[in-house]
Protein backbone atom coordinates (compact mmCIF):
# COMPACT_ATOMS: atom_id res chain seq x y z
CA UNK A 1 0.00 0.00 0.00
CA UNK A 2 1.30 3.51 -0.70
CA UNK A 3 -0.03 6.02 1.41
CA UNK A 4 0.24 9.78 1.72
CA UNK A 5 -1.16 11.98 4.28
CA UNK A 6 -1.09 15.77 3.89
CA UNK A 7 2.00 16.09 2.19
CA UNK A 8 3.59 19.33 0.74
CA UNK A 9 6.22 19.62 -1.24
CA UNK A 10 7.82 22.31 -3.50
CA UNK A 11 11.14 23.99 -4.75
CA UNK A 12 12.01 26.83 -2.05
CA UNK A 13 9.87 29.48 -3.35
CA UNK A 14 7.18 27.97 -1.59
CA UNK A 15 5.15 24.75 -1.91
CA UNK A 16 4.01 23.34 -4.93
CA UNK A 17 1.55 20.48 -3.22
CA UNK A 18 -0.77 20.83 -0.66
CA UNK A 19 -2.02 18.14 1.55
CA UNK A 20 -1.86 15.35 -0.91
CA UNK A 21 -4.04 12.65 0.88
CA UNK A 22 -4.74 9.29 -0.89
CA UNK A 23 -3.95 5.68 -0.42
CA UNK A 24 -3.22 3.45 -3.20
CA UNK A 25 -3.00 -0.34 -2.42
CA UNK A 26 -0.33 -2.48 -4.88
CA UNK A 27 -1.43 -3.95 -8.18
CA UNK A 28 -3.77 -1.20 -9.12
CA UNK A 29 -2.32 1.42 -11.47
CA UNK A 30 -3.47 5.30 -10.76
CA UNK A 31 -3.10 8.39 -13.52
CA UNK A 32 -2.61 11.64 -12.05
CA UNK A 33 -4.12 14.37 -14.56
CA UNK A 34 -5.00 18.18 -14.19
CA UNK A 35 -3.89 21.43 -16.18
CA UNK A 36 -0.74 22.44 -16.74
CA UNK A 37 1.57 23.60 -13.63
CA UNK A 38 -1.17 21.80 -11.03
CA UNK A 39 1.77 20.05 -8.91
CA UNK A 40 1.41 16.46 -11.31
CA UNK A 41 5.56 16.21 -11.80
CA UNK A 42 6.27 17.46 -8.49
CA UNK A 43 3.91 14.59 -6.71
CA UNK A 44 5.71 11.84 -8.87
CA UNK A 45 8.89 13.33 -7.56
CA UNK A 46 7.64 13.67 -4.28
CA UNK A 47 6.41 10.02 -4.02
CA UNK A 48 9.90 8.75 -5.87
CA UNK A 49 11.80 10.36 -2.85
CA UNK A 50 13.15 12.50 -5.23
CA UNK A 51 12.07 15.94 -3.91
CA UNK A 52 11.76 16.73 -0.28
CA UNK A 53 8.34 16.25 1.63
CA UNK A 54 6.55 17.10 4.48
CA UNK A 55 4.00 14.99 5.66
CA UNK A 56 3.32 11.15 5.56
CA UNK A 57 4.96 9.30 2.78
CA UNK A 58 4.77 5.27 3.58
CA UNK A 59 4.81 2.03 1.62
CA UNK A 60 3.48 -1.16 3.33
CA UNK A 61 4.54 1.13 6.35
CA UNK A 62 7.63 1.94 6.10
CA UNK A 63 8.38 5.94 5.55
CA UNK A 64 9.91 6.52 2.41
CA UNK A 65 12.33 9.17 3.89
CA UNK A 66 13.75 6.76 6.17
CA UNK A 67 14.91 4.59 2.86
CA UNK A 68 18.14 4.58 1.61
CA UNK A 69 18.68 5.35 -2.44
CA UNK A 70 19.04 1.65 -3.55
CA UNK A 71 16.22 0.68 -1.22
CA UNK A 72 13.58 2.94 -2.50
CA UNK A 73 14.75 2.06 -5.81
CA UNK A 74 14.02 -1.70 -5.44
CA UNK A 75 10.54 -0.73 -4.64
CA UNK A 76 9.96 2.57 -7.22
CA UNK A 77 11.46 3.26 -10.57
CA UNK A 78 11.08 6.44 -11.94
CA UNK A 79 11.09 7.50 -15.94
CA UNK A 80 11.70 11.08 -15.97
CA UNK A 81 10.24 13.34 -19.02
CA UNK A 82 13.27 13.55 -21.71
CA UNK A 83 16.68 13.89 -20.44
CA UNK A 84 19.38 15.04 -22.43
CA UNK A 85 21.69 12.41 -23.87
CA UNK A 86 25.19 14.16 -22.43
CA UNK A 87 27.53 11.14 -23.22
CA UNK A 88 25.88 8.23 -26.14
CA UNK A 89 25.35 4.68 -24.83
CA UNK A 90 24.12 1.96 -26.95
CA UNK A 91 20.76 0.90 -26.63
CA UNK A 92 21.34 -2.17 -24.95
CA UNK A 93 24.11 -1.08 -22.51
CA UNK A 94 21.20 1.82 -21.35
CA UNK A 95 18.66 -0.74 -20.68
CA UNK A 96 21.28 -2.84 -18.97
CA UNK A 97 21.59 0.32 -16.56
CA UNK A 98 18.06 -0.43 -15.25
CA UNK A 99 19.78 -3.64 -13.93
CA UNK A 100 21.74 -2.14 -11.51
CA UNK A 101 20.62 -3.07 -8.57
CA UNK A 102 21.09 -6.76 -9.40
CA UNK A 103 24.14 -6.63 -11.27
CA UNK A 104 27.42 -8.85 -10.01
CA UNK A 105 29.67 -6.26 -8.72
CA UNK A 106 33.32 -6.43 -8.57
CA UNK A 107 36.44 -6.02 -11.84
CA UNK A 108 35.79 -8.61 -13.94
CA UNK A 109 31.79 -8.85 -13.46
CA UNK A 110 29.99 -9.04 -16.67
CA UNK A 111 25.77 -9.06 -16.60
CA UNK A 112 24.28 -12.77 -15.38
CA UNK A 113 22.43 -14.71 -17.46
CA UNK A 114 19.12 -13.36 -15.76
CA UNK A 115 20.24 -9.86 -15.70
CA UNK A 116 20.36 -10.47 -20.03
CA UNK A 117 17.23 -12.21 -19.90
CA UNK A 118 15.39 -9.49 -18.82
CA UNK A 119 16.74 -6.79 -20.84
CA UNK A 120 15.66 -8.48 -24.14
CA UNK A 121 12.68 -9.44 -22.57
CA UNK A 122 11.76 -5.44 -22.30
CA UNK A 123 13.59 -4.98 -25.35
CA UNK A 124 11.65 -6.72 -27.07
CA UNK A 125 8.28 -5.61 -25.33
CA UNK A 126 9.18 -1.77 -26.35
CA UNK A 127 10.02 -3.12 -30.13
CA UNK A 128 13.65 -2.15 -29.77
CA UNK A 129 15.19 -5.33 -30.45
CA UNK A 130 16.25 -4.04 -34.19
CA UNK A 131 18.15 -1.14 -32.63
CA UNK A 132 20.19 -2.54 -29.83
CA UNK A 133 23.43 -1.82 -30.88
CA UNK A 134 22.50 1.79 -32.19
CA UNK A 135 23.71 4.81 -30.20
CA UNK A 136 21.00 6.61 -28.25
CA UNK A 137 22.86 10.00 -29.51
CA UNK A 138 21.43 9.20 -33.40
CA UNK A 139 17.64 7.83 -31.81
CA UNK A 140 14.21 9.76 -32.67
CA UNK A 141 12.49 11.65 -29.47
CA UNK A 142 10.07 8.48 -29.51
CA UNK A 143 12.58 5.96 -29.56
CA UNK A 144 14.83 7.46 -26.75
CA UNK A 145 11.63 7.48 -24.89
CA UNK A 146 11.33 3.67 -25.20
CA UNK A 147 14.55 3.02 -24.54
CA UNK A 148 14.19 5.35 -21.53
CA UNK A 149 10.45 2.96 -20.44
CA UNK A 150 12.61 -0.05 -21.43
CA UNK A 151 15.29 0.80 -18.83
CA UNK A 152 12.71 1.48 -16.15
CA UNK A 153 10.95 -1.70 -16.55
CA UNK A 154 13.89 -3.80 -16.40
CA UNK A 155 14.36 -2.18 -13.03
CA UNK A 156 11.71 -4.68 -11.99
CA UNK A 157 9.96 -2.79 -9.51
CA UNK A 158 6.81 -3.36 -7.74
CA UNK A 159 5.80 0.39 -8.84
CA UNK A 160 6.89 2.41 -12.03
CA UNK A 161 6.15 6.14 -11.78
CA UNK A 162 6.23 7.60 -15.27
CA UNK A 163 6.35 11.25 -16.43
CA UNK A 164 4.29 11.37 -19.65
CA UNK A 165 6.18 8.71 -21.14
CA UNK A 166 3.79 8.78 -24.35
CA UNK A 167 4.37 12.84 -25.68
CA UNK A 168 6.82 11.76 -27.63
CA UNK A 169 5.23 8.81 -29.40
CA UNK A 170 3.16 8.40 -32.46
CA UNK A 171 -0.25 7.09 -32.01
CA UNK A 172 0.09 3.52 -32.89
CA UNK A 173 3.14 3.12 -29.84
CA UNK A 174 1.10 5.09 -27.28
CA UNK A 175 -2.20 2.82 -27.30
CA UNK A 176 0.83 -0.21 -27.46
CA UNK A 177 2.68 0.95 -24.90
CA UNK A 178 -0.19 1.52 -22.57
CA UNK A 179 -1.29 -1.64 -23.40
CA UNK A 180 1.80 -3.18 -22.34
CA UNK A 181 1.99 -1.71 -19.23
CA UNK A 182 -1.74 -2.22 -18.59
CA UNK A 183 -0.92 -6.00 -19.03
CA UNK A 184 2.45 -5.52 -16.89
CA UNK A 185 0.93 -4.83 -14.17
CA UNK A 186 -1.84 -6.91 -13.98
CA UNK A 187 0.43 -10.34 -14.65
CA UNK A 188 3.15 -9.04 -11.92
CA UNK A 189 0.39 -7.53 -9.93
CA UNK A 190 2.22 -4.37 -9.68
CA UNK A 191 1.56 -0.54 -9.63
CA UNK A 192 1.72 1.80 -12.21
CA UNK A 193 1.68 5.75 -11.50
CA UNK A 194 1.71 7.60 -14.65
CA UNK A 195 1.08 11.51 -15.09
CA UNK A 196 -0.92 11.78 -18.60
CA UNK A 197 -2.34 14.25 -20.26
CA UNK A 198 -4.30 12.19 -22.70
CA UNK A 199 -7.77 11.54 -20.90
CA UNK A 200 -8.30 8.12 -23.10
CA UNK A 201 -5.38 7.03 -22.39
CA UNK A 202 -5.53 7.12 -18.64
CA UNK A 203 -8.98 5.25 -18.84
CA UNK A 204 -7.07 2.69 -20.45
CA UNK A 205 -4.37 2.00 -18.15
CA UNK A 206 -5.65 2.93 -14.35
CA UNK A 207 -8.23 1.84 -12.20
CA UNK A 208 -8.10 4.93 -10.63
CA UNK A 209 -7.81 8.80 -11.41
CA UNK A 210 -5.93 11.48 -9.67
CA UNK A 211 -7.27 14.89 -10.77
CA UNK A 212 -5.33 18.00 -9.11
CA UNK A 213 -5.75 21.42 -9.47
CA UNK A 214 -3.59 24.20 -8.18
CA UNK A 215 -1.10 21.73 -6.36
CA UNK A 216 -4.20 19.86 -4.10
CA UNK A 217 -6.39 17.07 -4.74
CA UNK A 218 -9.60 18.03 -6.71
CA UNK A 219 -10.99 14.33 -6.92
CA UNK A 220 -9.87 10.65 -6.74
CA UNK A 221 -11.68 7.59 -7.62
CA UNK A 222 -12.38 5.06 -10.58
CA UNK A 223 -13.21 7.04 -13.59
CA UNK A 224 -17.13 6.06 -13.11
CA UNK A 225 -17.06 8.11 -10.24
CA UNK A 226 -15.17 11.34 -10.65
CA UNK A 227 -15.83 11.90 -14.82
CA UNK A 228 -18.51 13.98 -14.87
CA UNK A 229 -19.36 17.02 -17.59
CA UNK A 230 -19.06 19.39 -14.14
CA UNK A 231 -15.75 17.77 -12.72
CA UNK A 232 -14.42 17.77 -16.01
CA UNK A 233 -15.59 21.50 -16.47
CA UNK A 234 -14.33 22.62 -12.78
CA UNK A 235 -10.54 21.15 -12.74
CA UNK A 236 -9.81 22.38 -16.13
CA UNK A 237 -11.87 25.54 -16.82
CA UNK A 238 -13.35 24.63 -19.94
CA UNK A 239 -15.91 21.91 -21.35
CA UNK A 240 -14.11 19.00 -21.55
CA UNK A 241 -17.13 16.65 -22.26
CA UNK A 242 -18.72 18.95 -25.02
CA UNK A 243 -15.27 18.49 -27.05
CA UNK A 244 -14.82 15.05 -26.61
CA UNK A 245 -18.41 14.45 -27.71
CA UNK A 246 -17.87 16.21 -30.81
CA UNK A 247 -14.55 15.11 -32.15
CA UNK A 248 -16.22 11.83 -31.64
CA UNK A 249 -19.04 13.33 -34.20
CA UNK A 250 -16.29 14.55 -36.30
CA UNK A 251 -14.85 10.97 -36.28
CA UNK A 252 -18.06 9.18 -37.26
CA UNK A 253 -18.29 11.42 -40.19
CA UNK A 254 -14.58 9.60 -41.19
CA UNK A 255 -15.41 6.57 -43.58
CA UNK B 1 37.68 -2.92 -36.79
CA UNK B 2 37.32 -5.04 -33.90
CA UNK B 3 37.10 -3.55 -30.31
CA UNK B 4 39.82 -6.21 -28.98
CA UNK B 5 42.34 -5.19 -32.08
CA UNK B 6 41.86 -1.47 -31.36
CA UNK B 7 42.59 -2.17 -27.53
CA UNK B 8 45.60 -4.40 -28.93
CA UNK B 9 46.78 -1.49 -31.41
CA UNK B 10 46.69 0.83 -28.72
CA UNK B 11 48.73 -1.10 -26.48
CA UNK B 12 51.14 -1.87 -28.87
CA UNK B 13 51.29 2.29 -29.72
CA UNK B 14 51.97 3.13 -26.17
CA UNK B 15 54.78 0.64 -25.60
CA UNK B 16 56.40 2.17 -29.44
CA UNK B 17 55.82 5.52 -27.54
CA UNK B 18 57.68 3.99 -24.35
CA UNK B 19 61.10 2.63 -26.17
CA UNK B 20 60.82 5.82 -28.73
CA UNK B 21 61.13 8.04 -25.73
CA UNK B 22 64.05 5.95 -23.83
CA UNK B 23 65.63 5.74 -27.33
CA UNK B 24 65.72 9.60 -28.34
CA UNK B 25 67.82 12.11 -26.68
CA UNK B 26 70.73 14.12 -26.84
CA UNK B 27 72.27 10.11 -27.18
CA UNK B 28 70.41 8.41 -29.28
CA UNK B 29 70.15 4.46 -28.72
CA UNK B 30 68.46 1.96 -30.88
CA UNK B 31 65.72 -0.19 -30.02
CA UNK B 32 67.85 -3.35 -29.16
CA UNK B 33 70.00 -1.47 -27.44
CA UNK B 34 67.49 -0.03 -25.01
CA UNK B 35 66.07 -4.17 -24.86
CA UNK B 36 69.70 -4.92 -24.06
CA UNK B 37 69.78 -2.11 -21.04
CA UNK B 38 66.40 -3.35 -19.51
CA UNK B 39 66.93 -7.04 -19.70
CA UNK B 40 70.50 -6.59 -18.16
CA UNK B 41 68.96 -4.12 -15.37
CA UNK B 42 65.73 -6.35 -14.30
CA UNK B 43 68.10 -9.86 -14.22
CA UNK B 44 70.53 -8.22 -12.67
CA UNK B 45 74.05 -9.05 -15.24
CA UNK B 46 75.39 -6.23 -16.29
CA UNK B 47 77.80 -7.85 -18.89
CA UNK B 48 79.62 -5.43 -21.83
CA UNK B 49 76.95 -2.46 -21.49
CA UNK B 50 79.03 0.51 -21.48
CA UNK B 51 77.72 2.02 -17.66
CA UNK B 52 77.18 5.87 -19.26
CA UNK B 53 74.39 4.40 -21.59
CA UNK B 54 72.95 2.57 -18.63
CA UNK B 55 72.70 5.59 -16.60
CA UNK B 56 71.11 7.36 -18.90
CA UNK B 57 68.56 4.82 -19.64
CA UNK B 58 68.24 3.14 -16.25
CA UNK B 59 68.80 6.36 -14.35
CA UNK B 60 66.81 8.91 -16.67
CA UNK B 61 64.94 8.14 -19.61
CA UNK B 62 63.06 5.05 -18.01
CA UNK B 63 62.10 6.49 -14.61
CA UNK B 64 61.25 9.90 -16.93
CA UNK B 65 59.45 7.80 -19.22
CA UNK B 66 57.54 6.14 -16.54
CA UNK B 67 56.50 8.85 -14.39
CA UNK B 68 55.22 10.91 -17.18
CA UNK B 69 52.97 7.50 -18.53
CA UNK B 70 51.66 7.58 -14.78
CA UNK B 71 50.71 11.12 -14.72
CA UNK B 72 49.16 11.36 -17.93
CA UNK B 73 47.07 8.13 -17.01
CA UNK B 74 46.33 9.50 -13.55
CA UNK B 75 45.39 13.00 -14.92
CA UNK B 76 42.96 11.55 -17.78
CA UNK B 77 40.90 9.39 -15.48
CA UNK B 78 40.62 12.13 -13.39
CA UNK B 79 39.19 13.70 -15.95
CA UNK B 80 37.21 10.84 -17.35
CA UNK B 81 35.45 10.91 -13.21
CA UNK B 82 35.02 14.37 -13.41
CA UNK B 83 33.26 14.46 -16.60
CA UNK B 84 31.47 11.94 -16.10
CA UNK B 85 29.78 13.67 -12.51
CA UNK B 86 29.44 17.27 -13.66
CA UNK B 87 28.05 15.37 -17.42
CA UNK B 88 29.71 17.76 -19.43
CA UNK B 89 32.65 16.90 -22.02
CA UNK B 90 34.39 19.72 -20.89
CA UNK B 91 34.98 19.30 -17.56
CA UNK B 92 38.39 18.51 -15.79
CA UNK B 93 40.01 18.80 -12.90
CA UNK B 94 41.35 21.80 -14.10
CA UNK B 95 37.93 23.49 -14.47
CA UNK B 96 36.89 22.36 -11.04
CA UNK B 97 40.06 23.94 -9.05
CA UNK B 98 41.31 20.79 -7.93
CA UNK B 99 44.90 21.89 -10.35
CA UNK B 100 44.64 25.01 -8.92
CA UNK B 101 44.29 23.70 -5.06
CA UNK B 102 47.30 21.29 -5.95
CA UNK B 103 49.96 23.61 -7.12
CA UNK B 104 48.80 25.89 -4.03
CA UNK B 105 49.67 23.81 -0.98
CA UNK B 106 52.38 21.86 -3.11
CA UNK B 107 54.08 25.63 -3.34
CA UNK B 108 53.14 26.13 0.39
CA UNK B 109 54.90 22.99 1.21
CA UNK B 110 58.23 24.20 -1.20
CA UNK B 111 58.22 27.76 0.30
CA UNK B 112 57.98 26.55 3.95
CA UNK B 113 59.77 23.40 3.81
CA UNK B 114 57.50 21.73 6.37
CA UNK B 115 57.56 18.08 6.13
CA UNK B 116 54.93 15.83 7.69
CA UNK B 117 55.78 13.87 10.31
CA UNK B 118 54.63 10.58 9.57
CA UNK B 119 54.55 10.80 5.61
CA UNK B 120 58.07 12.19 5.20
CA UNK B 121 59.75 13.87 2.45
CA UNK B 122 58.50 12.42 0.05
CA UNK B 123 55.06 11.78 0.44
CA UNK B 124 54.49 15.29 2.21
CA UNK B 125 54.14 17.02 -0.89
CA UNK B 126 51.71 14.68 -2.43
CA UNK B 127 49.79 14.67 0.48
CA UNK B 128 49.82 18.38 0.37
CA UNK B 129 48.80 18.67 -3.05
CA UNK B 130 45.72 16.23 -2.82
CA UNK B 131 44.52 17.94 0.49
CA UNK B 132 44.64 21.21 -1.37
CA UNK B 133 43.04 19.79 -4.65
CA UNK B 134 40.27 18.07 -2.40
CA UNK B 135 39.72 21.22 -0.66
CA UNK B 136 39.05 23.12 -3.62
CA UNK B 137 36.82 21.32 -5.16
CA UNK B 138 34.39 20.87 -2.36
CA UNK B 139 34.62 24.61 -1.62
CA UNK B 140 33.72 25.05 -4.90
CA UNK B 141 31.05 22.19 -5.28
CA UNK B 142 29.97 23.90 -1.57
CA UNK B 143 29.54 27.49 -2.81
CA UNK B 144 27.84 26.51 -6.47
CA UNK B 145 25.18 24.30 -4.50
CA UNK B 146 24.20 27.96 -2.43
CA UNK B 147 23.96 29.54 -5.56
CA UNK B 148 21.97 27.54 -7.57
CA UNK B 149 20.25 24.24 -5.77
CA UNK B 150 20.20 22.18 -9.05
CA UNK B 151 23.94 22.37 -9.48
CA UNK B 152 24.10 23.15 -13.02
CA UNK B 153 26.53 22.36 -15.02
CA UNK B 154 27.36 26.00 -16.06
CA UNK B 155 27.12 27.69 -12.33
CA UNK B 156 29.55 24.58 -11.49
CA UNK B 157 32.02 25.06 -13.97
CA UNK B 158 31.99 28.93 -13.88
CA UNK B 159 32.32 28.52 -10.09
CA UNK B 160 35.19 26.41 -10.33
CA UNK B 161 36.84 28.64 -12.88
CA UNK B 162 36.53 31.54 -10.35
CA UNK B 163 37.72 29.53 -7.71
CA UNK B 164 40.57 28.16 -10.18
CA UNK B 165 41.48 31.87 -10.93
CA UNK B 166 41.45 32.86 -7.28
CA UNK B 167 43.80 30.29 -5.90
CA UNK B 168 46.11 30.82 -9.00
CA UNK B 169 45.82 34.59 -7.73
CA UNK B 170 47.46 33.54 -4.27
CA UNK B 171 50.20 31.23 -5.95
CA UNK B 172 51.17 34.10 -8.23
CA UNK B 173 51.54 35.84 -5.21
CA UNK B 174 53.32 33.26 -3.21
CA UNK B 175 55.48 32.87 -5.70
CA UNK B 176 56.56 36.34 -6.26
CA UNK B 177 57.32 36.96 -2.47
CA UNK B 178 59.51 33.83 -1.99
CA UNK B 179 62.28 35.43 -4.05
CA UNK B 180 64.61 32.50 -3.03
CA UNK B 181 62.35 29.94 -4.38
CA UNK B 182 61.01 31.89 -7.38
CA UNK B 183 62.70 30.31 -10.18
CA UNK B 184 61.78 26.39 -8.58
CA UNK B 185 58.69 27.10 -8.82
CA UNK B 186 57.69 29.02 -11.28
CA UNK B 187 59.77 25.81 -13.54
CA UNK B 188 57.38 23.98 -11.36
CA UNK B 189 54.28 25.27 -12.30
CA UNK B 190 55.29 24.93 -16.01
CA UNK B 191 54.98 21.49 -15.61
CA UNK B 192 57.73 19.28 -16.61
CA UNK B 193 60.16 15.59 -15.85
CA UNK B 194 63.39 17.59 -15.49
CA UNK B 195 65.01 15.78 -12.50
CA UNK B 196 62.73 13.33 -11.57
CA UNK B 197 63.65 10.27 -10.76
CA UNK B 198 62.65 6.61 -9.39
CA UNK B 199 61.52 8.24 -6.05
CA UNK B 200 58.48 10.15 -8.08
CA UNK B 201 57.62 7.21 -9.83
CA UNK B 202 57.28 5.35 -6.16
CA UNK B 203 54.86 7.39 -5.15
CA UNK B 204 52.67 7.90 -7.88
CA UNK B 205 52.24 4.15 -8.98
CA UNK B 206 50.84 3.07 -6.19
CA UNK B 207 48.58 6.11 -5.64
CA UNK B 208 47.74 5.23 -9.62
CA UNK B 209 46.88 1.57 -9.35
CA UNK B 210 44.90 1.74 -6.09
CA UNK B 211 42.44 4.65 -7.53
CA UNK B 212 42.36 2.95 -10.60
CA UNK B 213 41.17 -0.72 -8.79
CA UNK B 214 39.13 1.51 -6.66
CA UNK B 215 37.19 3.33 -9.76
CA UNK B 216 37.10 0.64 -12.08
CA UNK B 217 34.41 -1.06 -9.20
CA UNK B 218 32.57 2.24 -9.99
CA UNK B 219 32.27 2.14 -13.84
CA UNK B 220 28.73 1.19 -13.77
CA UNK B 221 27.61 4.53 -11.54
CA UNK B 222 29.68 6.71 -13.75
CA UNK B 223 27.26 5.50 -16.36
CA UNK B 224 24.46 6.18 -15.01
CA UNK B 225 24.95 9.00 -13.74
CA UNK B 226 25.95 10.41 -16.86
CA UNK B 227 22.42 11.28 -17.26
CA UNK B 228 21.71 13.07 -14.58
CA UNK B 229 21.38 12.94 -10.92
CA UNK B 230 17.70 12.34 -10.33
CA UNK B 231 18.08 9.36 -12.82
CA UNK B 232 21.05 8.09 -11.28
CA UNK B 233 18.74 8.24 -7.54
CA UNK B 234 16.06 6.51 -9.93
CA UNK B 235 17.91 3.83 -10.51
CA UNK B 236 19.80 3.40 -7.16
CA UNK B 237 22.91 4.71 -6.98
CA UNK B 238 23.86 5.71 -3.95
CA UNK B 239 24.49 9.63 -4.77
CA UNK B 240 26.19 11.08 -2.15
CA UNK B 241 28.35 8.35 -1.07
CA UNK B 242 29.50 7.20 -4.56
CA UNK B 243 30.01 11.20 -6.05
CA UNK B 244 31.96 11.96 -2.62
CA UNK B 245 34.42 9.00 -3.16
CA UNK B 246 34.53 9.70 -6.97
CA UNK B 247 35.34 12.95 -6.25
CA UNK B 248 38.02 12.36 -3.40
CA UNK B 249 39.50 9.74 -5.79
CA UNK B 250 40.10 12.28 -9.10
CA UNK B 251 41.26 14.93 -6.71
CA UNK B 252 44.02 12.01 -5.33
CA UNK B 253 45.21 11.39 -8.40
CA UNK B 254 45.25 15.31 -9.69
CA UNK B 255 46.28 16.46 -6.76
CA UNK B 256 49.22 13.84 -6.71
CA UNK B 257 50.17 14.27 -10.41
CA UNK B 258 50.34 18.14 -9.86
CA UNK B 259 52.35 17.87 -6.79
CA UNK B 260 55.01 15.45 -8.56
CA UNK B 261 55.36 17.45 -12.10
CA UNK B 262 53.62 20.67 -11.41
CA UNK B 263 50.44 21.55 -13.84
CA UNK B 264 49.88 19.78 -17.14
CA UNK B 265 46.92 21.19 -18.95
CA UNK B 266 45.05 18.98 -21.83
CA UNK B 267 45.80 15.57 -21.31
CA UNK B 268 42.34 15.13 -19.27
CA UNK B 269 40.47 16.73 -21.16
CA UNK B 270 41.77 15.17 -24.96
CA UNK B 271 41.98 11.49 -23.43
CA UNK B 272 38.68 10.74 -22.52
CA UNK B 273 37.36 12.87 -25.84
CA UNK B 274 39.25 10.63 -28.07
CA UNK B 275 38.52 7.43 -26.38
CA UNK B 276 35.09 7.95 -26.49
CA UNK B 277 34.94 8.81 -30.14
CA UNK B 278 36.88 5.45 -30.61
CA UNK B 279 35.21 3.28 -27.91
CA UNK B 280 31.94 4.99 -27.16
CA UNK B 281 31.08 5.75 -23.86
CA UNK B 282 30.94 3.33 -21.49
CA UNK B 283 33.15 3.45 -18.34
CA UNK B 284 34.08 0.32 -18.56
CA UNK B 285 36.65 0.66 -20.99
CA UNK B 286 36.61 4.54 -21.38
CA UNK B 287 38.46 4.78 -18.03
CA UNK B 288 41.28 2.41 -18.35
CA UNK B 289 41.59 3.47 -22.19
CA UNK B 290 41.79 6.80 -21.35
CA UNK B 291 44.96 6.15 -18.64
CA UNK B 292 46.37 4.36 -21.32
CA UNK B 293 45.59 6.94 -24.00
CA UNK B 294 47.14 9.67 -21.61
CA UNK B 295 50.23 8.22 -20.42
CA UNK B 296 51.12 7.95 -23.91
CA UNK B 297 49.96 11.34 -24.75
CA UNK B 298 52.01 12.57 -22.09
CA UNK B 299 55.30 10.19 -23.14
CA UNK B 300 55.39 11.84 -26.13
CA UNK B 301 54.90 15.38 -24.99
CA UNK B 302 57.70 14.44 -22.65
CA UNK B 303 59.80 13.34 -25.28
CA UNK B 304 58.73 16.46 -27.69
CA UNK B 305 59.49 19.24 -24.82
CA UNK B 306 63.43 17.85 -24.68
CA UNK B 307 64.25 16.78 -28.23
CA UNK B 308 62.30 20.11 -30.39
CA UNK B 309 64.86 22.24 -29.49
CA UNK B 310 67.52 20.40 -27.94
CA UNK B 311 69.54 20.99 -26.08
CA UNK B 312 66.74 23.21 -24.21
CA UNK B 313 63.96 21.82 -23.16
CA UNK B 314 60.60 23.24 -23.09
CA UNK B 315 58.35 23.03 -20.53
CA UNK B 316 56.12 19.86 -21.10
CA UNK B 317 52.74 21.85 -19.76
CA UNK B 318 53.79 23.94 -23.04
CA UNK B 319 53.67 20.98 -25.55
CA UNK B 320 50.66 19.93 -24.49
CA UNK B 321 48.71 23.23 -24.74
CA UNK B 322 50.54 23.70 -27.73
CA UNK B 323 48.94 20.23 -29.56
CA UNK B 324 46.36 20.27 -27.38
CA UNK B 325 44.37 23.24 -27.77
CA UNK B 326 43.70 22.58 -31.84
CA UNK B 327 43.43 19.44 -31.71
CA UNK B 328 40.75 19.93 -29.26
CA UNK B 329 38.92 22.27 -30.84
CA UNK B 330 39.67 19.81 -33.95
CA UNK B 331 37.72 17.08 -32.55
CA UNK B 332 35.35 18.75 -30.10
CA UNK B 333 34.14 21.11 -33.13
CA UNK B 334 34.80 18.01 -35.94
CA UNK B 335 31.15 17.83 -37.91
CA UNK B 336 29.37 21.22 -36.36
CA UNK B 337 28.58 23.68 -38.52
CA UNK B 338 30.13 27.18 -38.02
CA UNK B 339 27.62 30.23 -37.30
Amino acid sequence: MLHLKNICAGYGNGDVLHNITFDLPLGQNLCILGPNGCGKSTLLRAIAGLLESRGELTLDGKPVADMRRPEIASHMAMMSQMSTVYFSFTVYETVMMGRYQKLRRGLFASPSKEDKRYVEQYLQATGLEPLRERQISELSGGQLQRVFLARTLAQEPEIILLDEPTNHLDLKHQTELVAYLKKWSQEKGRTVIGVLHDINLSLMLSDQLLFLKNGSVAGMGPAHTVLTKAFLHEVYDMDVASYMLDSLKRWEQVS
Amino acid sequence: MKRTVKVLLAVAITLLILVGSIAVGSVNLTPGQVAEILMAKLSGKAGTIDPNLSAIVWGMRFPRAVLAFLTGAALSASGTVMQSILKNPLASSYTLGVSSGASLCAALVMVTGVTFPILGSLFTLPAAGFAGGLATVFLALAFAARLDGKMENQTVILVGMVFSLFVNAILTLITALSREHLQQMVFWQMGGFTGRDWSHVAVMCPVLVLSMLMLQRFTTEMDIMSFGEEQAMSIGVDLKRVKLLLIGMAALLTGTAVSLVGVIGFVDLIAPHVVRRIFGSAHRLVLPLSALFGGSFLMLAELVSRTIMAPTIIPVGAVTALVGAPFFALVFFRGRKLK
